[in-house]
């Protein structure tokens, strides 16, 4: 059988994260790292009570550090296959066991949670973001994939050690997709569901305004640079 | 039909461009680490423009009616700008590279108390 760790990077996430590690422990995972970026909130006390491996940032340096930390520690604890997840509840446990089979059957290395894109299933300006998000990540990486954004993925344990980004930000999921192309690595995307709640909407769209631009200038910036 | 005479500069700045252009795609063709299209594609912009300019000087007289620039002192402007701008990007290198220190350090130092806390 092999070891899957479950890593969901967290910053201020003290409402929502204990519930989110007893939904994943629910599934049969209960190997859950957690890495508080740097919170100002409760989020490691919370996941720790919750029953998750808790690994924590002195200050905050985003979503992609975070991951690449729990991704790490995941390799050092003897991880088979990491699946990296959302700590503000959007993405569903259940589909946990989705994006690991390709990997289980050692038929992919890397599995990539496709989002379904359409109007009703997301938000109109979330749709937007993500048209424009897979165009540039396919000028970046040479590879077109239907939901470049999504934080949702499987890694085998080749995969993990192979994929050395250095992005911090939300630019981290496009960097991935590049890594994958440069070390050609095999990938499928699987179809997973979103859980767009008031909370995990406000978080997005938060991000959209004030990191969207920012992303895709550093996206350039690494791919001119 | 004449000669085709080059300056000496000109010889140097054509092979300084089809040498960076060559090693572009040949690391583009190969898949090396941080290789995109997007990328080749800016390369060969921006160095066969340098090439094209150094093989017809007078691109530069059509360019400046396009872009309504004339005379020595815009030049010099332009040049200014262009210094600027290159400075502005050895900034942003350096703080990207900052940025990217204070990442590994703050990473280092989680999974060391991680690592710690296990034993």
């Amino acid at each position: 059988m092999k070891a899957v760790y479950i890593v969901i990077p967290a910053y201020d996430e003290e409402k929502l994260i204990g519930q989110v590690v007893q939904d994943v422990a629910k599934e049969g995972f209960t190997s859950i790292i957690v890495v508080d970026d740097g919170s100002s909130d409760t989020t490691s006390q919370a996941a720790q009570s919750a029953g998750a491996i808790v690994i924590r940032h002195r200050i905050n340096r985003g979503k992609g550090a975070a991951t690449r930390t729990g991704i790490e520690a995941a390799v050092q604890l003897g991880a088979d296959i990491v699946v990296t997840m959302d700590g503000d509840g959007q993405h569903s446990p259940k589909d946990i066991h989705a994006v690991i089979q390709p990997i289980m059957e050692n038929k992919y290395e890397v599995v990539l949670g496709s989002r379904q894109i359409s109007k009703g299933a997301m938000p109109s300006h979330k749709i937007v973001h993500n048209k424009i998000a897979n165009t540039i990540t396919l000028l970046y990486s040479g590879i077109r994939v239907q939901d470049s954004q999504s934080g949702f993925r499987a890694y085998s344990r080749h995969a993990c050690t192979l994929l050395d980004t250095t992005s911090d930000s939300y630019e981290y999921e496009s960097e991935i997709i590049r890594l994958i192309a440069a070390h050609k690595l095999s990938y499928v995307e699987a179809p997973i569901s979103t859980l767009y709640t008031d909370y995990s909407t406000s978080k997005l769209h938060k991000q959209d305004i004030s990191n969207g631009i920012r992303t895709v200038y550093k996206m350039l910036w690494k791919a001119l640079s | 039909m004449q000669p085709i005479t080059l300056q000496f500069y000109q010889i140097v700045v054509v092979g300084i461009a089809l040498f960076m252009i060559y090693t572009g795609t040949q690391k583009f063709l190969s898949r090396g680490a941080g290789q995109s299209l997007l990328k080749l594609l800016v390369r060969i912009v921006v160095w066969g423009g340098m090439a094209a300019v150094a093989l017809f000087p007078e691109f530069t007289d059509v360019l400046a009616k396009l872009i309504g620039l004339e005379g020595n002192i815009n030049a010099v402007i332009l040049v200014g700008f262009l210094l600027v701008f290159l400075m502005i990007f050895k900034i942003l290198s350096v703080v990207e590279r900052i940025e990217q220190d204070i990442t590994r350090t703050v990473r280092r130092e989680s999974l060391d108390q991680f690592q710690g806390r296990k034993k």
